[in-house]
């Protein structure tokens, strides 16, 4: 690090050297960064999976009880069947909100300014504190929120209703808010990346605008979609801010879980076991993404 | 929220500018991990003022919280305040130190059923100083019930159903219990687990949230959603009267919680001076009528309560009824069980 600051001028044969050496340091930057940030904490949660919970906190251990409980206790895969389908529900919600969108950046809108601006609007929200715009929707979908007062208003409704808060459909509702700028930035490049005269050629052909659409253009921009569906369902996978701020009680999701068996349960072991079978998950999803994205891959060259 | 990080970052600077101003106040420090309230400006000032011992807070929101913290890797906390069904733990796991109670000039004053308590002494050594009490109590919306509620069994009435909630913690097992008839809440059988597991998920479909802090509780009242739910007693009620809603806390038929928070001085804190300078303030009138104003706790210390709260007050914290203090069913560490309680808690939330 500090060879690398700017110095005094050198003999040629030093200088060659710290050539190296700064090559070498950026070089290995990042594997010193994935070393540090990614595998030692992986490898230390690893290990906790195998300890032994033992009153009152738990003991270095070799066995496989953890995941055996996982396995024999129907409330982990209650939980895990239940993040998955809400993260399905994300990233099908968001991709059904998305494409449109981008597609009329992309293929309607003429005003590249007008473009950029609508763009922009999309993506400031990343800016904006992820707590703060989960919150917000409380004041939005409650008892007293703006939807209610306004539906017993306008008459409506003769009373408040339940079904906008604290329930699995808040919950998708807000994640599908707050990740879908994950949705539209890949759908957007994948199409901005598409020749024109594909389209143009489409049309020469006699191909009605839907058969363009379904013909040419989606399966072009396949990759943007397996990618904004790969974000969406694997951060929504670990979430665990939405479940508390706006979900009820059927709304507990695996990160809250093993949130739990690290603190209330003091059950390290049994978290860290959970956070493993949650990691599988999660890689397996963007493997499987990455073999359909790059099986149906068409070259554009 | 950005504006807010902006505003805590000026407020650091200021502090640290302050202590270089005034090197009186850099005498000493204490860290301490605890609830909120305990550690209020309000008395928490005059203490600074007082001793030279910065006091730093961080706040927990469940007893759960302060062994992981402390398993974390210590260093950092000088002093903790877990309830007597958490101090046992912190015990055994190694966490505190034995209290020296010769330097705690109050400590004779304290009710013995709480200086004797199970929970707090361990192989003939005292782990804490107790601090304040109180019961879970219920709680409901005055104009929402005609008729007042008087048992557990009117959170579980199809009348207000989408308007209960309850304390996600363990504790939601003792209520189930209770209502069952299950009566040794701290004891209870694998069966009887089972069958309070089987009540909470029977109540699900009334619920509308399980409240997780303090601050939530109140907004859940506030925002008109809730109209009845278990209550750390004296607090979250008067947090709600505040913003206008009439709510008022009762002891159920089947019998209410109660606990009691105790001091514990972290293994090998370095700030042993400056905490116990602490324990004599919180011990003295001005921590225990500090905690009683801010909290609506009651005191552990009735001599001292005595010369600072006036007659009402004393006697709506129940100050002179050791029959109130002892009908609660005072909370009992689990041991061992813990995790069929947690298990069976975690179960009810991840059912359908």
């Amino acid at each position: 690090m500090f060879a690398g600051q700017a110095s005094p001028v050198l003999p040629v044969g030093r200088r060659w050297s710290r050539d190296r050496l700064l090559r070498n340091l950026v070089l290995g930057t990042p594997l010193v960064w994935a070393v540090v940030f990614m595998f030692i904490p992986y490898l230390i949660i690893f290990t906790y999976s195998f300890w032994l919970k033992k009153y009152p906190t738990f003991v270095p251990a070799f066995q496989f009880g953890n995941y055996a409980q996982l396995f024999a206790d129907p409330q982990y895969y209650q939980v895990l069947l239940r993040t998955a389908k809400i993260a399905l529900a994300v990233s099908l919600s968001s991709l059904l909100l998305a494409y449109p969108f981008a597609y009329y950046l992309v293929f309607i809108l003429k005003s590249p300014r007008l473009r950029l601006m609508l763009y922009m609007a999309v993506i400031a929200p990343l800016w904006v504190s992820y707590l703060l715009r989960a919150y917000i929707w409380k004041t939005i979908l409650g008892n007293e929120g703006v939807i209610n007062s306004f539906l017993v208003y306008v008459g409506i409704l003769d009373r408040p209703t339940d079904i906008f808060l604290y329930n699995q459909f808040s919950m998708v509702l807000t994640l599908t808010y707050i990740f879908i700028p994950f949705m539209v930035m890949p759908i957007y490049t994948a199409l901005e990346k598409i020749p024109r005269n594909l389209i143009e050629a489409s049309k020469d052909l006699g191909v009605g605008p839907l058969g363009t659409l379904f013909k040419v253009i989606v399966p072009l921009s396949l990759p943007g979609i397996f990618a904004g569906m790969t974000f969406a369902f694997c951060l929504t996978f670990g979430d665990f801010v939405a479940p508390f701020l706006v979900g009820g009680p059927d709304g507990v999701m695996v990160a809250n879980v093993i949130t739990s068996q690290y603190g209330a349960a003091l059950n390290w072991p049994l978290g860290s076991a959970l956070a493993i079978v949650m990691l599988i998950i999660v890689l397996g999803i963007i493997e499987l993404s990455d073999r359909v994205e790059r099986a149906g891959r068409i070259n554009l060259a | 929220m950005k504006r807010k990080t902006i505003f805590s970052g000026g407020t650091a600077i200021t502090l640290a500018l302050s202590v270089v101003a005034t090197p009186a106040l850099a005498e000493g420090e204490v860290n301490i991990l605890t609830w909120e309230g305990y550690a209020d400006q309000s008395f928490v000032a005059q203490f600074e003022q007082e001793s030279g011992c910065k006091v730093t807070a961080t706040y927990v929101g469940s007893n759960d919280d302060f062994a992981p913290k402390l398993a974390a890797g210590g260093g950092v906390y000088d002093l903790i305040t877990p309830s007597i069904d958490t101090t046992k733990t912190m015990i055994e796991a190694g966490f505190v130190e034995p209290l020296d109670t010769s330097k705690i000039s109050e400590w004779n004053n304290i009710y013995e059923k709480f200086r004797n308590a199970e929970g707090i002494n361990h192989d003939g050594a005292v782990y804490g100083m107790p601090y304040s009490w109180g019961a879970i109590a219920f709680m409901y919306r005055v104009d929402k019930f005609p008729t007042p509620p008087t048992s557990i069994a009117d959170l579980w009435s199809e009348a207000v159903k989408g308007r209960v909630s309850l304390w996600d913690d363990k504790s939601a097992i003792y209520v189930a219990a209770r209502l069952n008839g299950d009566n040794d809440i701290y004891n209870l059988t694998d069966e009887q687990i089972e069958k309070a597991k089987a009540k909470l998920i029977e109540q699900k479909p009334l619920v509308r949230k399980y409240w997780a802090t303090a601050g939530e509780l109140v907004d859940l009242y506030a925002a008109g959603e809730v109209w009845i739910s278990n209550t750390w007693a004296g607090y979250q009620s008067s947090l709600i009267k505040e913003k206008g809603i009439e709510v008022a806390e009762f002891i159920p038929k089947e019998n209410a919680e109660g606990w009691m928070d105790s001091w514990m001085v972290v293994k090998d804190t370095p700030n042993l001076d400056c905490a116990y300078k602490f324990l004599n303030m919180q011990s003295s009138e001005l921590g225990q009528c500090g905690v009683a104003n801010v909290n609506g706790y009651s005191a552990a210390n009735p001599v001292a309560a005595k010369k600072c709260m006036s007659p009402e007050q004393y006697e709506a914290l129940h100050q002179d009824d050791p029959d109130y203090l002892n009908s609660l069913l005072l909370w009992e560490n689990l041991g061992e069980r813990i995790e069929a309680y947690t298990n069976a808690w975690n179960a009810v939330k991840s059912a359908n």
